[in-house]
């Protein structure tokens, strides 16, 4: 205790702070998930941290801080004491939620510059999947079946401006302006049991949340949004071969608040470097169907920028659910 | 059957090697001293020790799991009892009547019957995981939304029963709690509902907090400042130990409340917080002296504390069998298992059984380690209570500050529940009581997005709660109870000048206790 | 006259006004398609309308003047405490926090022994500290001085 004493007490002086950023870290630092346990933040987050730790040498402790589908944590480490001790786990929403935001006129829980990218950690397109019970069998008999009854089929999605309700609206935008009824859920369980129930004829899927059920027989998958074959489902199409000019990501990464001096961002986008490649995180993340897909430094922030320009689009265009 | 069996054995040969066992232990030890903060329950418990498992095998590592997720129901309990605290929704309806056994010096018997019917719930329970998982899973899929409001409907009218004082009263506390369930971000639409600037707000105003506030904080408030300090009970070992009496009005609710919890567990979503109150209800209703509940009626507890063990049990059926988690809990008990490489769906059972059996047997060997466990601990727990108030009130409240914030890592839940200390301080002066308050706060979300969104899916039709027959038979059994409720309301009079009698002795009671 | 129920009664019409006031800046939608206001709206009726029973049928509960409050020293003191704990905990971090709040309950309002409340206090707000930070790697906040 008086050791720990000692070094605060050094730290604190003026040249201290100079040794303490060339020796970043030197204490413990927070990974906050915005989301509670269980979803595929925090299921990136457990094994990261250990595999971070194994590269920094400092105790790396995973905070859950959900609320408000994720702008509470978010907003946390926004203002958070930029010093690099204190980062974020960010999904997709992270783009979404100042959008919505701005789509109500609400002061903005947070905006997107008031992150730095330090890494994206994986990429999966979400699939788009029927119940078994319904009728379709290709994205083109879904597309002329909906043509012929606007307004009648019903889709679930993890919730309003949601990860899963975007691209359903960015796909019934390109496949020529289809109507169908939405039911909103409160995440991605509920939405795929609504969807197994035949609550609701369809949903777009993270593959980790779909794999099992596909397997199963449970259910059909009909396309996939990314800009290629998945990987684990190489029968299934994506929305360009099939002629719907859509693209779409489901990913997971890293942030830390604006203002990290830049020796540390170096230090951090190293460390993530070093800890994607670590045997035992990538095992985990296979395992739960997530495979890595690192994309470091700036290459991360400009795909960031781009996919972000992309959603605010979406989002303006869906524009206020008032009672139509 | 005979296969189920030879499974079974399988199962058992791997959960109960020594090594296995010993961490079985060990997660139950865990599991306890974790539960016992308020708030930090089951689910945070597992997320927090899931790193700690990495290294292990995903037998071992399940089993672990298992007993943290066990001790830590477990734990929850011993704070309710002892202290008035619930740690979670489900442990309101096992507060009241539980504190009020152990201000009579009866804490023992009360944590003895509760950690009996955990074991005797959690067992049966997984007796009918075991054997019913596949036909109720795909029972369970049919409840949609239509379905569910019909649920919760049901649910409200407990309410009816659960009071002891007037019903009017009652009923309002409900309401304020329904109204305080719609603070947040608006599922259907996005908007924000009474959030007043705060981002922290969004999901709403968190049941933990308020429960902890409304129950914990309030009675803390309402007996530090006694000018008697309370009497401090030192337990004898005969008093340890729950009377023949007690045994023979446990066993009807435990059964009870086994059968009612695994039914509303099985059902995907989170219903199963509600099978405490219905359990309390029913408990109340089926009495045959309904006027000794909140007065320390030893049914109290064994009802609701074996109806939430089944419940979070039978929760686990959705998740085995279909591989949809229903609810939080689930949710990371299932996370957990696909990061040990185990994938719980309906392939699990056909394609790696040794790992279904294995999580079941580890189901039972963590209930059986938790009561040897326990049983002793009854004891020491009671001994807590040796502590003069003055120490101890300060040291739970320290507590309190600790889990409400763990739970979110959110400074506003403690102000939640600061306020709601203060109201539940306001209003029990007043004789009002406050679990209707929580019932309506756990309900009001639920109740208000399934009736929205089966509108949604029928495009604002009215019909679709007629057109479906589990929807309609529940409603039809509502509408009947509720007529049923009404009856006395009509033939009050004499009835009447009772009641305001009872009242009138409460708040004597209350001023000199 | 001014009895228990009829006070209480009151101030939840008056909570039940303020709510159904509030509402308004939110679409209501139809009965139909009910919007984000319709539900608070029907619930802030009921709780007015429920008020409004209890404060009528009131008249038989025990007089305002009669509800005595001895311990309403203690309770504020206790609620400051908390309001405290909120105030402080992510600034001066859990062990700081705990230790204040401690000391505070047990040395000024129940006036202990210094000695005591020292050792209690120092002791607690550690020990757990120790038990549930360390051990069982519950995220907790620390203030100055890294504690």
């Amino acid at each position: 205790m008086t050791i720990r004493l000692l070094i605060a007490l050094v730290t604190l002086l003026g040249p201290g702070m100079v040794q303490a950023q060339e020796t970043y870290p030197t204490r413990p630092i927070t990974v906050v998930v915005p989301f509670p346990p269980g979803g595929i933040a925090d299921l990136t987050a457990r094994p990261l941290a250990p595999a971070l730790e194994r590269v920094l040498k400092q105790p790396v402790v995973v905070a859950n801080k959900a609320g408000a589908a994720g702008a509470v944590g978010m907003q946390s480490v926004a203002i958070a004491k930029p010093d690099g001790y204190t980062l974020l786990i960010g999904l997709v929403s992270i783009s979404i939620i100042p959008e919505v935001d701005a789509l109500f006129a609400r002061t903005p829980a947070y905006t997107r510059d008031q992150f730095v990218g330090i890494a994206r950690l994986n990429a999966d397109p979400p699939i788009l999947v029927v119940g078994v019970e319904t009728p379709w069998k290709s994205v083109k008999e879904l597309v002329d079946d909906l043509k012929k009854r606007p307004g009648e089929v019903t889709y679930s999605s993890s919730g309003v401006y949601g990860a899963s309700h975007v691209p359903m609206e960015m796909f019934l935008h390109a496949a020529g302006g289809l109507r169908m009824r939405h039911l909103p859920t409160t995440g991605g369980a509920p939405a795929m049991t609504a969807v197994l129930g035949g609550h609701a004829a369809m949903w777009a899927s993270p593959p980790a949340v779909a794999s099992p059920h596909l397997k199963a027989g449970k259910i059909r998958a009909l396309a996939t949004w990314g800009a290629t074959r998945l990987a684990a489902f190489p029968d299934v199409p994506t929305m360009k071969e099939l002629g719907h000019d859509v693209e779409y990501y489901l990913w997971a990464g890293l942030f830390a608040p604006k203002g990290v001096p830049t020796s540390v961002v170096k230090a951090l986008r190293d460390a993530t470097r070093q800890a994607v490649q670590d045997p035992e995180f990538r095992n985990a993340m296979e395992k739960v169907h997530t495979p890595i897909a690192h994309l470091g430094g700036d290459e991360f922030s400009a795909w960031w920028e781009r996919d972000a320009q992309k959603l605010a689009g979406v989002i303006k265009r869906i524009g206020r659910i008032e009672s139509k | 059957m005979v296969e189920t069996l030879q499974n079974l054995h399988l199962g058992f040969s791997i959960a109960l090697t020594p090594s296995v066992l010993l961490y079985a232990f060990a997660g139950c030890v865990i599991g306890t001293l974790v539960g016992m903060l308020p708030g930090v329950g089951p689910l945070a418990g597992i997320s927090l020790l899931l790193p700690a498992t990495f290294g292990l095998n995903a037998t071992t590592a399940i089993v672990l799991l298992a007993g943290i997720y066990y001790g830590a129901m477990y734990g929850g309990s011993t704070t309710s009892i002892l202290m008035r605290i619930p740690g979670e929704a489900a442990s309101v309806m096992t507060c009241i009547d539980g504190y009020e056994m152990t201000k009579k010096g009866r804490a023992g018997p009360a944590l003895a019957i509760a950690a009996v019917g955990s074991y005797i719930a959690g067992t049966l329970s997984v007796v009918g995981l075991m054997f019913l998982a596949p036909p109720l899973a795909s029972f369970a899929l049919r409840f949609g939304p239509p379905e569910y409001s019909a649920l919760l409907i049901l649910g409200l009218l407990v309410l009816a029963y659960m009071s002891s004082g007037s019903m009017p009263k009652a009923l309002v506390m409900a309401a304020l709690g329904l109204l305080l369930g719609m603070i947040g971000i608006d599922t259907m639409t996005g908007f924000f509902r009474f959030h007043y600037g705060l981002v922290e707000l969004g999901d709403g105003i968190g049941v933990v907090p308020v429960a902890v506030g409304l129950f914990g904080i309030s009675e803390i408030l309402l007996t530090a400042g006694q000018p008697v300090p309370p009497a401090v009970h030192k337990p004898r070992l005969r008093e340890l130990l729950p009377s023949r009496q007690e045994w023979r009005d446990s066993a009807a609710p435990i059964g009870r409340g086994t059968i009612l919890g695994f039914l509303i567990g099985i059902i995907p979503g989170s219903a199963h917080i509600i099978s405490s109150f219905v359990s309390y209800a029913l408990e109340r209703r089926l009495s045959k002296r309904p006027e000794r509940f909140g007065h320390g009626a030893v049914e109290g507890v064994a009802g609701p504390e074996s109806a939430n063990n089944s419940a979070t049990s039978g929760a686990f059926v959705p998740m085995l069998a279909l591989g949809v988690p229903s609810g939080p809990i689930p949710a990371v008990m299932m996370a957990a298992m696909m990061v040990h490489g185990i994938s719980p769906g309906p392939l699990l059972i056909k394609q790696q059984p040794e790992l279904f059996w294995g999580f079941i047997a580890s189901m039972y060997v963590g209930n059986v380690v938790l009561l040897i466990l326990n049983l002793p601990l009854v004891g020491l727990f009671v001994n807590l209570l040796r502590i003069p108030y003055p120490f101890l009130y300060p040291a739970i409240l320290a507590f309190c500050v600790l889990g409400v914030y763990a739970v979110n890592q959110s400074v506003v839940d403690i102000w939640i529940m600061t306020a709601m200390g203060a109201l539940g301080y306001l209003l029990r002066k007043f004789d009002f009581e406050t679990a209707p308050i929580v019932l309506g706060l756990v309900l009001a979300p639920m109740l208000e997005m399934s009736f929205r969104q089966s509108l949604a899916m029928s495009s604002g039709s009215y019909a679709i709660f007629f057109n479906r027959p589990i929807a309609a038979t529940m409603l039809f059994v509502a509408v009947a109870l509720m007529l049923l409720s009404l009856r006395p309301l009509i033939s009050r009079g004499k009835d009447w000048r009772r009641s305001v009698g009872l009242e009138e002795k409460r708040a004597l009671r209350e001023e000199n206790p | 006259m001014f009895t228990s129920d009829r006070i209480a009664g009151s101030a939840l019409v008056l909570l039940a006004v303020v709510t159904a006031w509030e509402t308004r800046r939110l679409p209501l939608g139809t009965l139909h398609n009910p919007g984000p206001a319709y539900m608070p709206l029907l619930l802030a009726l009921i709780l007015g309308s429920l008020g409004l029973v209890v404060a009528l049928r009131g008249g038989g509960s025990p007089a305002l003047g009669a509800l005595r409050w001895p311990e309403a020293g203690h309770a504020v003191a206790i609620l400051a405490g908390c309001a405290f704990a909120a105030l402080t905990l992510e600034r001066l971090g859990y062990r700081l926090t705990v230790f204040v709040v401690l000391a505070f309950l047990l040395g000024f309002v129940e006036r202990k022994r210094p000695a005591v409340v020292a050792a209690v206090a120092l002791g607690l707000s550690f020990s757990s500290y120790f038990l549930f930070s360390n051990l069982l790697r519950v995220p907790l906040p620390r203030g100055p001085w890294g504690l």
